[in-house]
């Protein structure tokens, strides 16, 4: 280490003024249908390649770094994921998809080996020290919860050299995400949820949320102009908050009904009357703080993303410019109105609580929501212990084709049919599928990766289905609550095009996890069976033993031998008792 | 089960002979009943052979067969070296120490002076186990040589490593004589000395050979120390052959011994700033240390290597078990109880986990006090720094002006707070605050933790041995037996090492052995067994055994008893 310090410290000398560090966050808040808001935090921290290789850390957290150094990864993605993302009414995802991930826990990451064997123990590496870091069970990412996508991801960092990096992905649809996870993915924040929009970030909101997605993304990022590289740390957490639920006081959880004088009544009902009221829906934007939605205050900026100038608004609002927006602060703020005035952002003050009021207000105008390239939807159909079959249901609205890849992996308990793998298209004679690839699975050792490119023509619908067959496990095989049935991980769709995103994050979409019944057994099966074998055994066993040892003889004489036993010694007893008393 | 009545009808004549009469009692009916008819001795035998065949396959068969298969697998460790090991019994480490004398070609009877000296030497010490040996240097030395030998420290000897100290006599004309002077950074010392104070041919004692004697006793005095204590701690066996030490010496030593991290190859150092707002939120870490604290590192290189990582932490408030600093009149600054020190560090918050790899992580942190709360001192010595033992080190930080705290930390600002650091740093490696010169005090360093790794080492190994006796359920694997035999050898070649005077040697080898011995003890799999004794296994037989076991004893039992009633009848 030491020896090679001084010449670091020259490159030190040479790349600092170029490779920068910084630390910017940015809060957006967007009204969605159904009176419900749609939060996304985004926090972005730069540390220069040379200061991460001198383990000098300003920004970028030391145990992060130092496991990314210790599994020898160059890119990483995280995400922890609750509830599902309703597209049919919220529209298209917050980031296209590049930031949100399946249910339960994804992980994927780019790790730099010679071989394969060398990239999978440094996965196990990596998986084991952020199962650490983050209080989740990823170390239960093992050989048969990982695959090697082919199509599905590409790297969004700059890297140097790509030939012995290896891609590995990992799914944990079961894992239940929790404020455990939250409090070690605040911490990794310079500012801690101290400061700044982390301020508002309160698991009892976050995980009472309808749709919430956390997620880490570390990439290297190089200036193509000056060369200097950065190692860039990307936080981001997604939640879709249901307005009026989120607005209950904690103190007073359960909603309850208003006095009937208080509740405009719908008088067009028929039978509206003095006691009958249908509650009048008033079709308005309902009325919200900051402060109520979240159940804290935001306290100010965060200070180090103050030298960032006009990167340093970091709340933003995305609603029709005729809504009334009420700042509450007695600190210094500005305001910038952008996107034809539909784009409300706020450098916050230092140091002071900043708190936005929305009233109640009828909408004349409304914003229009981009439309997903796809609609997915994917279910476990069939009966019985034995056998099922999936089927994945894609839609296109648009008016072009959309080329994608479909990226399923799947437990090795669940052994898929590979010919009876079917994608049909009505309006479509030929095959939608252009290219196949296939690893099946080997049992306990790996799980099944199946990735499909496909064309889905324009305004039509792909219906994908498979059979699969479902293996019978080993006693010990069955996790604590078996009845409840195993998760497969979410499919992740990643659409080609005609859609390219300019910035390498690419355009996902993932459909729900599937649950999965498997036969279970009795699980006092064993005990039963050493008991009744056992009782079973000591049974043939008597018997051969007496008659080999028995002497036999007449039933008249038994009485002339003595009654062995107990009942000999009762009826010595009893006759000596009977005697007595005859003598008495 | 019951034979048919046609089955006694030949044992007719053992009947009784009034069997007509009424069975009116029971007592009588028994008499009046008919006999059945006299066992045969070979149904009798061959009773006994059925029963004893059963009894045979049990006890050959079964009885071993479930030994062995429920049995757990013990390697064999030699306990008995083992034992002797922790108890001192096979190394008496000794300290042999060379100590090159080098003279001048003019002094001709520079053997005799060294042989005087050394008689000298051998009457001051009374650490038989520190023994310091003068040997003549071979090269004979050009005449300016003082100045040669500063610019090159090694230049004298052949084979440094063994050499623990040169001494150079050079002769001088003016000043006191004799004098010495010991090389700061270089394990050299300079004695000057007049010609006429060389050792005549004719007297045993001159003042020079005294001299140099007392000086030397003097310098590796704090050496002898440390080791007698080394060695009067480790073993109860040893205590009473060394010298007494006085009882504040001991203490002085207890208390650097709590201290001091245990010996790894590597330590992490790991230096965080502190602050309870968003300010200072950078510093000039790295030429900082690569100003004050490299250095210091490179010289340490040869016992141990170093990484170094920094980090900065906003917003890092006290635990709350602690106590609000006070202000404090009478200081006119912030105050922190004493006993508060210890909960200091906000371990659940502030994010100082071990960094990745081998080897311990010493922490140490900067603490940047609020500006309404600065300066903050300790309550009872006004100290802004302290040392958390076997863990680090904090230092406050508390701005020289009354100016607002700056966004970035200058290097001229972390100055004392490295200095700071780097004393903190040596302290929890434990280097001896004297002699002055640094090379000696690393080569006491060197033997004072390899030696205290043999006794770790050994008394490891005891432990072991004492586990394996006491717990006869657990299970012990062959590479725990590799591990015992890898750290016996290596504590042997540490042990010969040292009575050779290859002190770096040894270091390596008790190095070796005490990461074996402590692997071999904490095997993993040595620990499960613990949580399923015996009666477990019993138990799930039980439902097999009992039922099984009862007729086999209750015949048996019967047979005896019907044995020996024919044998009383006799």
């Amino acid at each position: 280490m030491l020896s090679f310090l001084p010449v670091l410290l020259l490159n030190a000398f040479l790349a600092c003024v170029c490779a920068s560090s910084d630390y910017h966050e940015r809060l957006l808040l967007r009204p969605l249908p159904q009176s419900t808001l749609l939060a996304s935090f985004n926090f972005r921290s730069n540390e220069s390649s040379t200061a991460i290789e001198q383990q000098n850390f300003r920004y970028f957290p030391r145990s992060f770094a130092q496991i990314l150094e210790h599994a020898h990864t160059k890119e990483l993605h995280l995400r922890f994921s609750v509830g599902r993302w309703d597209a049919e009414s919220w529209g298209q995802r917050p980031w296209y998809g590049a930031r949100e991930g399946g249910t339960g826990v994804e992980l994927w990451a780019w790790i730099e080996a010679q071989n394969e064997e060398e990239a999978f123990s440094r996965w196990l590496t990596l998986v084991n020290s952020l199962s650490g870091l983050f209080c989740a069970s990823l170390n239960f990412i093992d050989a048969t919860k990982t695959v090697r996508p082919v199509m599905s991801f590409d790297p969004e960092g700059d890297h140097t050299n790509s030939s012995n990096l290896h891609l590995l992905h990992g799914n944990l649809p079961h894992e239940v995400v929790c404020t455990e996870n939250l409090t070690p993915f605040l911490k990794l924040l310079p500012c801690k949820g101290k400061a700044g929009i982390s301020s508002l970030l309160d698991g009892h909101k976050l995980f009472d949320a309808s749709f919430q997605t956390m997620a880490v993304d570390v990439r290297p990022v190089c200036d193509s102009n000056d060369g200097g590289c950065s190692l860039q740390m990307e936080q981001s957490v997604d939640m879709v908050l249901d307005i009026a639920r989120s607005k209950r006081p904690r103190d007073n959880p359960i909603p309850r009904a208003l006095p009937i004088g208080e509740i405009e009544c719908d008088t067009s009902k028929p039978y509206d009357a003095e006691d009958t009221c249908y509650p009048l829906d008033k079709k308005v934007e309902p009325a919200w703080k900051l402060t109520e939605l979240f159940g804290r205050p935001l306290k100010g900026a965060c200070p180090l993303t103050e030298e960032m100038g006009d990167e340093g608004e970091s709340l933003c609002i995305n609603t029709p410019p005729e809504r009334e927006i009420q700042v509450n602060t007695t600190g210094q703020y500005s305001e910038a109105r952008t996107a034809l005035d539909t784009l409300r952002c706020y450098k916050l003050p230092v140091g002071a609580d900043f708190d936005l009021v929305l009233p109640e207000q009828k909408m004349t105008t409304g914003l229009v929501r981009a439309q997903p390239q796809l609609f997915a939807a994917r279910s476990v159909n069939g009966h019985g212990q034995e056998r099922g079959s999936v089927q994945a249901v894609i839609r296109n609205p648009s008016k072009d084709a959309v080329e994608f890849v479909y990226l399923e992996s799947l437990p090795w308990f669940m052994k898929p049919y590979l010919h009876t793998l079917r994608a049909h298209v009505d309006s479509l004679t030929e095959n939608p599928v252009k290219e196949t690839y296939y690893r099946p699975a080997v049992d306990r050792q790996r799980g099944t990766h199946l990735e499909l490119r496909m064309i889905i023509p324009a305004a039509s619908t792909l219906i994908l289905t498979y059979d699969f067959e479902k293996a019978i496990l080993r006693y010990t095989e069955y996790p604590p609550d078996a009845n409840r049935g195993f998760d497969a991980p979410p499919a992740v769709i990643r659409i080609l095009s005609p859609y390219l995103s300019t910035d390498k994050k690419g355009i996902y979409l993932r459909t729900t996890p599937l649950l999965l019944p498997l036969p279970t057994p009795d699980f006092s099966m064993p005990y039963n069976v050493i008991i009744l074998t056992s009782t079973v055994m000591a049974l043939g066993f008597g018997n051969i033993f007496n008659l080999l040892v028995r002497r036999f003889v007449g039933m008249d004489e038994v009485s002339a031998l003595g009654a062995g036993g107990i009942k000999g010694i009762l009826a010595a007893k009893l006759g000596r008792l009977k005697a007595l008393l005859g003598k008495a | 089960m019951a034979p048919p009545e046609g089955a006694d009808a030949p044992a007719a004549p053992k009947a009784d002979p009034k069997p007509s009469d009424p069975p009116s009692e029971s007592i009588v009916a028994s008499r009046t009943n008919k006999q059945p008819p006299a066992e045969t001795l070979e149904s009798l035998w061959v009773r006994r052979w059925v029963i004893l065949s059963f009894w045979a396959v049990v006890a050959c068969l079964g009885l071993p067969m479930w030994w062995k298969t429920t049995a757990i697998y013990r390697a064999d460790l030699p306990l008995q070296d083992m034992t002797d090991w922790a108890d001192g019994k096979i190394c008496r480490p000794v300290f042999p120490l060379r100590i090159a004398v080098e003279a001048s070609p003019q002094v001709q009877d520079a053997h005799r002076l060294i042989r005087t000296t050394q008689h000298a030497l051998d009457d001051l010490n009374e650490f038989s186990a520190h023994h310091l040996r003068l040997i003549l240097a071979d090269l004979p030395l050009p005449a300016n040589a003082s100045q040669q030998a500063i610019i090159d420290g090694t230049s004298s000897t052949g084979d440094d490593q063994d050499i623990a100290l040169s001494v150079r006599l050079i002769p001088v004309e003016t000043g006191e004589t004799p004098r010495s002077h010991l090389q700061p950074y270089a394990p050299t010392l300079d004695v000057y000395y007049s010609p006429n104070q060389i050792p005549s041919a004719s007297s045993t004692a001159s003042p020079l050979a005294t001299f140099v004697a007392h000086e030397l006793h003097k310098i590796f005095a704090d050496e002898q120390a440390r080791l007698s204590y080394l060695l009067s701690a480790s073993s109860s066996g040893h205590a009473t052959k060394w010298k007494a030490l006085s009882a504040e010496t001991a203490a002085e030593l207890q208390r650097q011994s709590t201290r001091v991290l245990k010996y790894a190859p590597t330590y992490h150092l790991t230096f965080s700033l502190f602050t309870p707002t968003s300010v200072p939120s950078a510093w000039d870490i790295e030429p900082a240390l690569r100003q004050y604290l490299t250095p210091l590192l490179e010289s340490f290189a040869t016992i141990s290597n170093f990484t170094i990582d920094t980090q900065v932490q906003l917003y890092a408030t006290f635990s709350p078990s602690i106590r609000q600093p006070e202000y404090d009149e009478d200081l006119k600054a912030w105050t922190l109880r004493k006993e508060d020190l210890s909960g200091f560090i906000n371990a659940a918050e502030w994010p100082l986990s071990p960094s990745i790899g081998e080897g311990p992580t010493v922490n140490f942190a900067l603490y940047v006090p609020e500006q309404s709360q600065s300066p903050l001192l300790v309550k009872e010595n006004g100290a802004s720094s302290w040392l958390v033992p076997q863990w680090g080190g904090v230092a406050i930080l508390n701005p020289t002006s009354s100016a607002a705290i700056p966004k970035a930390l200058a290097k001229e600002a972390l100055v004392p707070a490295m200095q700071t650091f780097s004393n903190q740093l040596i302290s929890l490696l434990g280097l001896p605050q004297t002699p002055a010169s640094l090379p000696l005090r690393l080569s006491t360093l060197t033997r004072v933790r390899a030696a205290s790794l043999i006794f770790s080492a050994s008394s490891t190994l005891g432990a072991l041995a004492q586990v394996y006796q006491k717990m006869p359920s657990i299970p012990v694997p062959d590479s725990v037996a590799k591990s015992v035999d890898l750290t016996l050898g290596h504590l042997q070649q540490a042990c010969d090492h040292f009575r050779d005077g290859r002190f770096q040697g040894a270091l390596e080898h008790a190095r070796i052995a005490e990461a074996q011995a402590e692997k071999a003890f904490f095997e993993r799999s040595m620990v499960g067994q613990v949580y399923f004794p015996d009666e477990h296994k019993v138990a799930v037989y039980l439902p097999l055994l009992g039922p099984v076991a009862v007729p086999l004893v209750m015949a048996a039992l019967k047979e005896i008893k019907s044995g020996i009633a024919t044998l009383r009848r006799r």
